[in-house]
């Protein structure tokens, strides 16, 4: 017995395999890009391929993220919120807050006996999310990944007055040309993200053990920025773009787990590996 | 009577003009690029050479704009509010109400029977209110700016953005593209978009008519359109709109005394 979650989020596309155990089997990330969403297919292939297994072999499949209406194979389309919340509690049992910041939103996630509870988000304004880094690193033709090992290097922050992501970018370019270092403009920028998730996250109440998921959690820089605006220790998962995908997959396992227990019989759909042939607007 | 000098150094534009008995002689208009002084100095040799004077011929000089402090050569500077009330005073006496719309920002200034700034306000913090969003909208579309006005102009239904921000806006006019939607109904879409902000701008400070919109924006008459249609009221639009602070600068310059304190601040 075998369970997938694939998440479509806006820049990155995951795909879990996990066994009965929830044991993870296999997972793959790809860049979900305007015409990748209609792939999600291609993702799923991979991650079967890599974990020899077949489509049919899969008992029930949950889809989440932003695209999960473009996954024609899955079964249930279950929030990101709560794949999230799922995910980071399987990883961290003690874990009572949850932050994910991706490359359009950044949510803020309470969690109690492993469930969601609460959240907020922002996803009205780019200045609050990674596409602020995302937008930075594009500029001054840097890697986005390489954003967080060069600023930990500053020796001072050097402090970002633009709120808005273009009149930032536009002052950072300012700040180079008046001498300023890359890693101290880079220590500012990543303050000016972290105290603006570190409000929104304060407007839901931040309980210890706090976990911090997304893509930009992979940036050392942030990590300590955030830990500096939270002033409480931050876990990182090790794989922290996957937490929405492995929800989903323990999402898929529960239900089909209560399914069968109460003898009922779950409407599952075809299994055949197909294009999505339409857009979906309504979760946009 | 003697010549005077108004100098508006602007984030994109800077612009200048030289007046006589308070009449626009000439007017100079050159990217900011990346040295403002340069910029100012470049401004200022090619105003003097267009009505062939010499600097000694200049009585006062008056800078504004954000950019103001590199004006090295100004006798005075101004705020950049009170230069663009003037301005549109004396172009429009009859204006209650005036919108900037420039690069960096919007601006919204209300005056009274005299022309004095009674309030204002500033969209600063977001560029999604400001002239920016068309810049990026126009970047996406692949067209130049001065393009943009008469491609918006054919569109018969806009798209509607999902967002309030500039960067989540630019990212869904791509979408938009690949979906294959015209790019007219996009760019006028954009010209929604900023119209709306700027039309709850515009509620903030009450509008009072007659209203008039200058800066560079109101360069774009499709989007001075959907302004109007916004607010429900019709604009005056000046010639050179985008030379309207540079004017009141140079208004400023010939009577110092014009230049009023702001009563209220509200942004």
């Amino acid at each position: 017995m075998y369970f997938a979650g694939v998440d479509i989020g806006s820049t990155m596309t995951k795909v879990v395999l996990t066994d009965k155990a929830g044991n993870l089997l296999s997972f793959i990330k790809g860049p979900t890009g305007p015409e990748h969403r209609q792939l999600a297919n291609e993702v799923m292939r991979q991650a079967l391929e890599q974990a020899s297994l077949q489509i049919d072999d899969i008992s029930y499949i949950v889809a989440t993220g932003y695209g999960r209406l473009n996954v024609p194979f899955a079964d249930r389309q279950i929030t990101e919120l709560s794949c999230h919340a799922r995910g980071v509690s399987s990883l961290f049992p003690n874990a009572r807050t949850a932050i994910d910041i991706g490359g359009q939103d950044a949510k803020c996630m309470k969690i109690d006996k492993g469930r969601l509870a609460s959240f907020v988000m922002n996803d009205k304004c780019a200045a609050g999310t990674g596409r602020f880094l995302e937008v930075t690193a594009t500029t001054l033709a840097i890697k986005l990944e390489d954003m967080g090992e060069i600023s930990v290097k500053a020796t001072k922050k050097i402090p970002i007055s633009n709120l808005c992501t273009i009149f930032a970018q536009q002052e950072v370019v300012a700040l180079l040309s008046r001498g300023e270092k890359l890693e101290n403009i880079l220590a500012g920028l990543h303050d000016a993200l972290a105290s603006r998730v570190a409000a929104l996250a304060r407007r839901l109440g931040i309980e210890p053990d706090l976990v911090l998921t997304g893509g930009v959690a992979k940036n050392i820089g942030m990590v300590e920025a955030m830990n500096q605006n939270l002033g409480c220790e931050i876990f990182v998962p090790e794989e922290p773009l996957l937490t929405g995908a492995l929800g989903a997959a323990i999402l898929a396992k529960e239900t089909y787990v209560k399914a069968a227990a109460a003898g009922e019989a779950l409407p599952t759909k075809s299994r055949r590996l197909e294009k999505a042939t339409f857009f979906s607007q309504e979760y946009r | 009577m003697s010549w005077f000098m108004g100098i508006d150094i602007g984030s994109a534009y800077s612009k200048g003009v030289i007046t006589r008995d308070f009449e626009l002689v000439a007017s100079h208009i050159i990217g900011s690029g990346a040295n403002y002084r340069e910029s100012a100095e470049a401004i200022r040799t090619e105003l003097i050479r267009k009505v062939d004077l010499t600097q000694n011929d200049i009585a006062s000089t008056v800078a504004t704009g954000s950019g103001a402090d590199n004006v090295y050569f100004a006798n005075q500077k101004a705020s950049d509010i009170v230069c663009t009330a003037r301005g549109i005073n004396s172009v429009f006496p009859q204006a209650r109400t005036v919108i900037d719309v420039a690069s960096q920002s919007t601006r919204v200034i209300r005056l009274n029977e005299e022309g004095t700034v009674i309030n204002f306000t500033v969209s600063e913090k977001c560029a999604a209110g400001s002239g920016r969003f068309i810049e990026i909208i126009a970047n996406v579309l692949r067209i130049n700016l001065s393009d943009f006005d008469p491609l918006a102009a054919r569109s018969r239904s806009p798209i509607t953005f999902s967002t309030g921000c500039a960067v989540f806006g630019e990212s869904e006019a791509i979408t938009r593209i690949s979906e294959g939607i015209p790019k007219e109904d996009i760019a006028a879409g954009a010209n929604k978009a900023l119209a709306s902000n700027i039309s709850s701008l515009v509620k903030k400070v009450k509008l009072a008519e007659p209203c008039a919109i200058c800066g560079g924006g109101a360069l774009n008459n499709a989007l001075v359109k959907t302004v109007e249609s916004e607010l429900n009221a019709s604009l005056l639009v000046p010639q050179q709109p985008q030379l309207i602070t540079a004017l009141g600068a140079a208004i400023i310059a010939t009577k110092p005394g014009i230049s009023q304190s702001i009563k209220k601040r509200n942004s």
